[in-house]
């Protein structure tokens, strides 16, 4: 399972990546092998204001739907359009590519709680347990 | 509970699922890829946890084919019918694939798995002459090989050839290295090849074999999503003790000249005086995904139900099967009610697509 180390994570398989003020987030490695192919991709409009733990977005694999949630509270500022037309993106590029939203943080010690590589995977390897 | 194949599942490193109590491979890679396969080539599903149970009808058919609706009287060794288990009031119990071993005294029926229980009790009470019922689930593997590329394959692991078999019927095959085959060319993905009843115990190897053929091993996600595209329904979704055929737009598997069966004065009813409710298709116009339970509007009128929903990896849309009241008919335009959304849909009479994809 690919957990790159410069990134935060959640609970919920959330990665986010400080960027001056604000944080980008996407879903990882683990999240899109666990819900398959991802054929429809919704987000949150810019703009809109969130507390950490709101839904920025529903992910649509062929079996379920699911939830993506902020990991921090802010405002959004800029969506992934391109995974509008290109949901596969989230199976074949997570990290990258595949980023959904970026959120201006309202509190920057916010992303203090979140965990880093090395915890998100032991908390990984707990959960498979 | 695990198929004979659950090992095999797990060094493939499949998404096991529990699916009624079965532990199911889900998909290998991606519900999409195994889709694309079986419609285009050839895909094989272990579809072990079906249900098959044999009825011994020396003393009379007359029991058999009381409790189902197709005529039983008429078939002919190596055939297969698809009918029902009805209930008393038309609702079906089951939908499911009666097999003709020999006329007049042995026949096989293959039910759906999370029936399989529900279906022998309600067999054995109704068996009013005796005939002798045994449930041999849990002693037959049961591997689907489909898609177009099916009978190359048949021909180079078995030495089979598919183009001697008619649709919906079986031959018997025996083989030193599997044992007894059942081929039988049916299926639930509607892109041809076959199902293919064998002994548990060497399931594995024929799996394998098959595999190293070049069929893509293919889970339940796909065989979902395949039915869907054919608009075949499934048991527990789009049919149920509350449903029947006629409702459900199955009539071509029931034989209504035949003498009574349970569940035959209902249906004559609704023929007679028609139904208010229909199981239709549906394909959306609007990007989303309608999935069961989303309700289906015409204006401000809730005008049915979605049963099953998914996406079309053919068409890259969204399709679903639901009920709608009877006044209307495909080409219409109507809403369906998506997390709080309305995705504007096409009532469309299934199959969506073609079953086989032959390039």
């Amino acid at each position: 399972m690919n957990i790159p180390k410069d990134l935060l994570y959640t609970k919920d398989h959330e990665w986010g990546r400080i960027e001056d003020g604000a944080i980008r987030v996407g879903i990882t490695d683990y999240a899109q092998s666990e819900l398959g192919d991802i054929v429809f991709v919704e987000l949150v409009e810019e703009g809109s204001k969130i507390a950490a733990g709101d839904p920025i977005g529903t992910l649509e694999s062929v079996k379920a739907v699911s939830e993506v949630y902020a990991p921090v509270g802010g405002t959004i500022k800029s969506i992934n359009n391109a995974l509008e037309d290109s949901p596969e993106l989230v199976n074949e590029d997570c990290y990258n590519e595949a980023w959904m939203t970026l959120i201006e943080m309202d509190d920057p010690a916010e992303a203090q709680e979140l965990m880093d590589a090395r915890a998100y995977g032991e908390y990984l390897a707990s959960e498979s347990k | 509970m695990k198929t004979p194949l659950y090992e095999e599942h797990e060094r493939l490193g499949a998404k096991i699922v529990d699916f009624h109590g079965w532990e199911m491979p889900v998909w290998y890679t991606g519900i999409k890829h195994e889709h694309m396969a079986v419609r285009s080539s050839c895909g094989l599903f272990d579809v072990s946890h079906m249900g098959e149970i044999y009825v011994d009808t020396k003393k009379s058919v007359s029991f058999l084919d009381r409790i189902l609706t197709r005529d039983i009287y008429s078939m002919k060794k190596g055939k297969v019918l698809y009918t029902f288990l009805l209930n008393e009031s038309g609702g079906i119990i089951d939908d499911l694939t009666v097999y003709c071993i020999e006329p007049g005294l042995k026949y096989m029926l293959c039910v759906n798995a999370s029936n399989t229980d529900n279906d022998f009790s309600w067999i054995r009470k109704n068996n009013s002459t005796g005939a002798g019922l045994d449930n041999k689930s849990s002693d037959i593997a049961l591997l689907a090989l489909q898609g177009p590329r099916s009978d190359k394959l048949l021909k180079s692991c078995l030495d089979f050839d598919l183009g001697d078999l008619r649709f919906f019927s079986f031959s018997i095959k025996q083989t030193k290295k599997y044992g007894e085959l059942m081929i039988s060319q049916t299926g639930y993905t509607g892109a041809g090849g076959v199902e293919i009843f064998m002994p548990q115990e060497k399931a594995a190897l024929l799996w394998k074999d098959l595999l190293d053929a070049g069929a893509v091993p293919c889970g339940l996600g796909a065989r979902d999503t395949l039915r869907l595209e054919m608009g075949y329904p499934l048991h527990g979704n789009d049919i149920d003790e509350t449903t029947t055929p006629v409702e459900a737009g199955l009539g071509f598997a029931l034989d209504m000249k035949k003498q009574g069966f349970i569940g035959k004065d209902t249906l004559s009813t609704q023929i007679r005086d028609g139904i208010k409710r229909h199981l239709t298709g549906f394909v959306l116009k609007d990007k989303g995904i309608p999935r069961q339970g989303c309700s289906c509007f015409k204006g401000d009128k809730e005008i049915g139900v979605i049963t099953s929903g998914s996406i079309s990896p053919v068409l890259d849309k969204g399709i679903a099967m639901g009920y709608v009241n009877n006044t209307f008919e495909p080409g219409e335009e109507v809403d369906i009610l998506v997390r709080s959304r309305r995705l504007k849909a096409l009532i469309t009479r299934p199959p969506f697509v073609e079953g086989a994809i032959v390039k």
